[in-house]
Order: structure tokens, then C-alpha cells, then sequence
């Protein structure tokens, strides 16, 4: 079993004044992309991150474009590493948490 | 409780190949066109990630392939089951359907003298007949469309979830959505109404598909008294990554190196074996008999260490690897596969053959309620082959835009019963309410996802149907009502999504259980262990499934018998 420690871009436009980062943790037995392991963290951890789950997973429609580690990067063909910082590119306006919007 | 209410002549819901396919032609033809999708609009669904197949006779690989050989060897592939009406349609209109497509601005890969490169998939095609550009098809369609569509200014909102299909007595006249980045409830007045929700790959947990292909169609389709038909032939693959974990699924279409020097597919004691499950003995056979060919295997203890076989790409530089599938080598090598080695290859789901009963003209058995693409049912009978898809979504689509409009033109303002579009909302909202404590849905997908795989898959018995049925009515009696979501909030909850598709997956799970029982014979993508003859003095039937209360019932009807536009008793 791998951990992972991910801090992850939280921002409710309802409830906070300012973005955050939160640390996560999780495991896995195996390589994840950044978006599988977004997902993880949502499935096992907090199901109050809002994300987008409905887009290609393989590079294709480029909606999963994120900041990563600070550069821009595709989340679902991005392997995840300990320690990552995810969060939304620059200059979108957040919905909330992940879900930003698209240009 | 709704919080906007929107007017449209044309509603199309899906922003894949087909929704945006109808959308273009109904906006031609005049009619005001919304277009509502649970993805992004032109950036979700099945068509962008569509690879290496699309079938249209040019003849350009060999001067004897004409439509009337495809229409020939999509009915055989069919297992006699497809429409031929519709099969008809679609192997004549494919060529109109690619000039169209090209006049939105893409360009399939021709040859020096300007003539389409046309590929053969595997032994259904009688010549080799697949137009291609590189080795993804569904990205340049998806340009093209998105391209027209913001040309012609067509409205559509992203991320908008259709749950509940309205009527006005007899006729379809709108919808209820929820906007998943607001948490706000529509409600849509349509004098047509275009269903366009692609596939139910979602529904097994080894599938090939996007996570928004979970069957939503069907279930709404289903609710609002059309008929859905062959639901039970779901296409399993046997083209899929299995390992590692972060590509399970990934299609990885090895059949166009078989010929540069790969070997056939093996099993972990090294012995090829496709051809003991072929009944013409070859070694690249249609699809769903790789699915159980790997299934026998890895049931009978061959498998790979991940519940696969291996793919072998032997002598095959790769240079030619590359050169023949760059985009899926691409993705592959960014998760450190290996190309020059063996892979473990094994079965995912990847597409539902059957779904809303359509005719000539993409109509429903409902007024006003059209079906294009994958969430159709009727092109493809027992088992699509390769490569019919994007000419059957393309063409139908067309179809559907431009009958959908002309009928609106002519149909009444529809009105919504108010009492339905309340018991929807409330039906809705209900899933935030703090009482519930049971699992969340997320888990509950997971249950639908095991008794599918288990029991419903590539294999399938009476016993193992019967129980699957026992498990969606559990699901739906218990599970369904003490689904408690992680947060009550409106704004971006993925879990009110995902509760809601957990709703309809359990119906669509329960129609294709229905059907697949019913059919006792093999054929197709269907395959019965209790009864693994095809019996053609019994069966050359096709299986219809209708809603009516609550309740769902099955039939066997003679192919091609429906009437459309008029619903049926
Ligand atoms: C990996 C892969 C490769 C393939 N390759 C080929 C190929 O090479 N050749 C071929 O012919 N076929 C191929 N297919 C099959 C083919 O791509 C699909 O069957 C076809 O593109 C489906 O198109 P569609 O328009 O029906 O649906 P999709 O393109 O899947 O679009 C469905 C749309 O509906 C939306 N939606 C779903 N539910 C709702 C709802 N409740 N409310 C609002 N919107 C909703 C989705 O978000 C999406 O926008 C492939 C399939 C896969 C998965
Ligand atoms: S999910 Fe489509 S590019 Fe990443």
C-alpha cells in the first residue's frame, strides 16, 4: 500500500470568505492519476469536494486542465505523487472547491 | 419549487455526436433548439473518445463494396435482429453524413490521389470499409460539430441533468433538469423532445466508457411509456487494458497490429486460443467473442495475474506501434506500459446495443420523443459491429433534428402537468433531506455495478438473472430510499448527481436482467450457459420493454413491427 497526502483547493462561495488548502490522505496499491486520486478522496474520505465527474479520462476534452504542483496540467493523465498541491487555474472564477468555470 | 422554466421548440438532451448532429439540422430547419447536457456541451460523452472505426461503403479500398454489402453484413452481424428499415437508412446515408461532416470543417485521411483510406476491423466486413483520421475518429467529428454548432449560435447550457422526461396527455412536452454548478431545478416546455444520453457502461465496474454513460436515456425513455428494445445485448469487449490500475478499461484496439507480426491473443499458459471459441475458427474474431473467449479462459484459471489474457506485440517495432495507434500509445506510455512487452488485455463493457425503439425517422413509440445514437435501439440488433456507431449516430441524428423541428412547427404549445413537474421536484429535493442514513450513493452504484458483473455480464443463467432481478428490487425497496448523500448543499454536489443516476441505473439494470431472462437462446452479444444454442425458429424476435405504473413488462415481438409516434398498448 502507497499513501498519498494531497492538499486540495476548498472554497464554498455560501460559507468561506477566502479559498484554502486541505490536506488529504489516501491509499492505493497502485499508480493514480491526479483525477483518480481526486476522486478517491472524495469516495473515502470527504464527500463534501465538489468535482466534475463526467468528462473523457483520457486526455481528450481537455476539462480536467487544473493547476497541478503549479503548472497547468491535465489531472487525468497526470500520475499522482505524494504531496501534491490541486487546485483551479488561475483567474476562473470558482463554483466551488474543483468546479470552476470553463472559458 | 422550480427555480427557471425554459421554452424551446427543440429540446435535445446529450452534447455528444448525436445531440450536437440533431441540434445543427433542427436549427436548419428552423426551429428554436436547446441543448442540455450533463456534460460540457461538445466535451462529454462517448463520440470524443470513439477510435479507429466508421463504416461508410466508399469502395475506395475495393472497388466491390457499395451500401448494399454493408446493409448485408451489418443485418448478418445483427444476428438478424437489427431493422432493416433503419439499416437500410444508415448504410445509404453515410456517405451524405461524411460530406456533411466535412463541410463542418474535418478531414478523414485520404490517400495521394485524394481517395479515403478505408480499413477493415475484423471478419464481419466483408471488404475492409472503416474511414479513419489517425487512429481517433471521435475528436476531429467532435471539432467539427462543436465548430457548426457555435457558428450557428445554437443555446445549449453545460452541465444540466435531465431527470424526468413531462407529457401532455399522450404527447411528450418537456422536461425536468437540475443544474448541477447552481442546484437549481428547470423546468423545459418542448414541442420535441430529442434523447441523445449515449450508453450504460457505467453499469459495470470494467467498462470503457465516460462516468456520465449511465444509461439516464433508458430510464427516462422507459418512465415516460416508450418502449426500449434488445436491451438485453450489451457488446462486452475483450479489447481493454486491464493493468495498470489507472488504464483499466482503456480500449487498446491491438486487432490493427495482428497483421504486422503481433501474435494472437494468449493465456497464461501461452497458447493462443480465440479460435477454440470461434465458430468460423478465426483468430480475430468480431468482438463480443473475444469477451467470451477471455472470460472461458480466465474462468478456466488461464488468466493473466489482473483477470485478462496477454497481448504480445512480438516482432512489431515500435515505430509501428506508434505509427498505427498514436494516441492510445500516448495515453498508455504516460502510465508506464511498456509497448514492447506484453499486456494484459481482458473484457470491459463498452456498448449497449439496444435502448429506446426507434423508426425511419429516430421517433419514439411516444409523439414528439425521438432517440438518437446509443440510447436508440433498433440499428444494431443482437451485436453492433465495428464502426457502425458513428455512421448510425450521425445519420439518425440528421434525421431526428429535421423530422423533431418540421413536427414542432406543426404541434401545439405544449403544456406541463404541474402535479408531475411538483412530484419531480420533490422527488429531487427529497435526496438532500438530512433523515436518510443509509449508504451513500456512490455505494450503492458499486452493488448495481457487482450484480451486473456477476450475473448480467458476458456469461449469464437463469439462476444468476433471477437473482439480479431479486438484488435491483432490494436496491430499489431499500437501498434507493435510505441513500444519504455526504452533503445537503445544492451548489456542485456530485453526490445529488450520482444519487440520481443510482435511480435510474437500477432501472435500466432491471430492464436488460428482464429482457436477457426472457431470451432463452444464445445469439449475439447475448450468451445463455443454459441454453447456449441460437434457435432462429423461435427467436428471430426482438424483445421490447415497456413501463407502465411502475411496473416493467417484457415482449416478444416480430422484428420491425412497431408503430411509431403512436404509443403503444
Ligand atoms: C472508447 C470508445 C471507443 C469507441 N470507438 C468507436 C469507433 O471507433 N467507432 C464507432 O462507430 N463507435 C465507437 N464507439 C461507440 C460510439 O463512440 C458511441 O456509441 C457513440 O459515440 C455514442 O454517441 P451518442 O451521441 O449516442 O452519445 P454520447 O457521445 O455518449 O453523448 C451522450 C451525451 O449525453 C449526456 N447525458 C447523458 N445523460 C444525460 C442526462 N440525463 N441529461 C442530460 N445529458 C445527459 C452526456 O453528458 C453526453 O453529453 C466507441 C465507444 C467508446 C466508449
Ligand atoms: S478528463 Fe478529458 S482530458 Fe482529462
Amino acid at each position: 500500500m502507497e499513501t498519498f497526502r494531497l492538499r486540495l483547493h476548498r472554497f464554498d462561495p455560501k460559507h468561506d470568505s477566502a479559498p484554502r488548502y486541505e490536506e488529504y490522505e489516501i491509499e492505493s496499491d497502485g499508480p493514480l492519476s491526479v483525477m483518480q486520486a481526486i476522486c478517491r478522496v472524495y469516495d473515502t474520505v470527504d464527500g463534501t469536494l465538489s468535482l466534475r465527474n463526467t468528462d473523457c479520462r483520457r486526455g481528450v476534452c481537455g476539462i480536467c486542465s487544473m493547476m497541478i504542483d503549479g503548472r497547468r496540467r491535465l489531472a487525468c493523465t497526470c500520475v499522482a505523487q505524494d504531496g501534491m498541491t490541486i487546485g483551479p487555474p488561475p483567474n476562473r472564477k470558482v463554483i466551488k472547491d474543483l468546479v470552476f468555470e470553463m472559458d | 419549487m422550480i427555480d427557471a422554466t425554459i421554452d424551446a421548440d427543440v429540446l435535445v438532451v446529450g452534447g455528444g455526436g448525436g445531440g450536437l448532429r440533431a441540434a445543427i439540422e433542427a436549427h436548419a430547419a428552423g426551429a428554436r433548439v436547446l441543448v442540455l447536457s450533463k456534460g460540457i456541451v461538445g466535451k462529454s460523452g462517448l463520440t470524443q473518445t470513439a477510435v479507429t472505426g466508421f463504416q461508410v461503403a466508399f469502395g475506395c479500398a475495393d472497388p466491390r463494396d457499395n451500401p448494399s454489402v454493408h446493409y448485408a453484413d451489418t443485418m448478418r452481424g445483427s444476428y438478424g435482429l437489427a431493422n432493416p428499415e433503419l439499416v437500410d437508412i444508415f448504410t445509404r446515408e453515410g456517405a451524405a453524413t461524411v460530406e456533411d461532416i466535412e463541410s463542418f470543417g474535418a478531414r478523414f485521411d485520404r490517400d495521394d490521389d485524394g481517395n479515403f483510406i478505408q480499413r477493415r476491423l475484423d471478419s464481419s466486413q466483408t471488404y475492409p470499409r472503416s474511414i479513419k483520421k489517425g487512429d481517433s475518429l471521435g475528436t476531429p467529428i467532435m471539432q467539427a460539430l462543436r465548430r457548426q454548432m457555435n457558428k450557428c449560435d445554437i443555446p445549449r447550457r453545460h452541465e444540466i441533468l435531465v431527470t424526468k422526461l413531462l407529457k401532455d396527455g399522450n404527447r411528450i412536452s418537456g422536461a425536468v433538469a437540475l443544474d448541477f454548478q447552481t442546484g437549481e431545478l428547470l423546468e423545459i416546455r418542448a414541442r420535441s423532445v430529442i434523447m441523445a444520453t449515449g450508453g450504460g457502461g457505467e453499469l459495470f465496474p470494467v467498462n470503457s466508457n465516460t462516468p456520465d454513460s449511465t444509461g439516464d436515456g433508458c430510464a427516462l425513455a422507459l418512465g415516460a411509456g416508450a418502449d426500449l428494445v434488445d436491451m438485453e445485448f450489451i457488446l462486452m469487449l475483450g479489447h481493454a487494458v486491464m493493468f495498470p490500475e489507472t488504464v483499466r478499461g482503456v480500449l487498446f484496439t491491438f486487432q490493427y497490429l495482428l497483421d504486422k507480426g503481433a501474435r494472437a491473443l494468449f493465456n497464461a499458459e501461452g497458447e493462443p486460443f480465440l479460435s477454440r471459441y470461434d465458430p468460423e475458427g478465426s483468430d480475430n474474431p468480431p468482438r463480443h467473442i473475444y469477451a467470451r473467449a477471455i472470460h472461458g479462459e480466465v474462468r478456466a484459471g488461464r488468466g493473466s495475474p489482473h483477470g485478462g489474457v496477454f497481448f504480445d506485440p512480438g516482432s512489431v517495432p515500435l515505430e509501428t506501434v506508434v505509427d498505427a495507434l498514436p494516441s492510445q500509445t500516448q495515453f498508455l506510455q504516460s502510465f508506464g506500459v511498456d509497448m514492447r512487452q506484453p499486456i494484459e488485455v481482458g473484457v470491459a463493457a463498452h456498448y449497449f446495443c439496444g435502448g429506446i425503439r426507434i423508426g425511419p425517422d429516430s421517433l419514439s413509440t411516444v409523439p414528439g420523443l425521438y432517440g438518437v445514437g446509443e440510447c436508440s435501439g433498433g440499428p444494431h440488433g443482437a451485436a453492433r459491429v465495428g464502426g457502425n456507431s458513428l455512421t448510425e449516430v450521425l445519420v439518425f441524428g440528421k434525421r431526428a433534428g429535421r423530422h423533431a423541428a418540421e413536427t414542432a412547427a406543426t404541434a401545439n404549445a405544449p403544456t406541463n402537468d404541474p402535479d408531475e413537474v411538483e412530484t419531480e421536484c420533490r422527488r429531487l429535493l427529497g435526496f438532500l433531506e438530512g433523515s436518510r442514513n443509509g449508504p451513500r450513493p456512490s455505494e450503492i452504484k458499486k452493488r448495481i455495478k457487482q450484480t451486473m458483473n456477476d450475473h448480467v455480464g458476458v456469461v449469464r443463467d437463469a439462476a444468476g438473472l433471477k437473482e439480479a432481478l431479486d438484488a435491483f428490487e432490494e436496491i430499489a425497496m431499500r437501498n434507493l430510499p435510505a441513500m444519504a448523500l455526504a452533503s445537503p448543499e445544492r451548489i456542485a454536489n456530485y453526490d445529488w448527481i450520482q444519487a440520481i443516476e443510482a435511480t435510474s441505473m437500477t432501472r435500466v439494470g432491471e430492464a436488460v436482467a428482464r429482457a436477457a431472462l426472457m431470451r432463452t437462446e444464445s445469439r449475439g452479444a447475448h450468451y445463455r450457459e443454459d441454453h447456449p444454442d441460437q434457435i432462429d425458429d423461435e427467436w428471430l424476435q426482438n424483445i421490447v420493454v415497456r413501463q407502465r405504473g411502475k411496473e416493467l413488462s417484457v415482449s416478444s415481438v416480430p422484428v420491425n413491427s412497431a408503430t411509431y409516434g403512436e404509443e403503444t398498448g
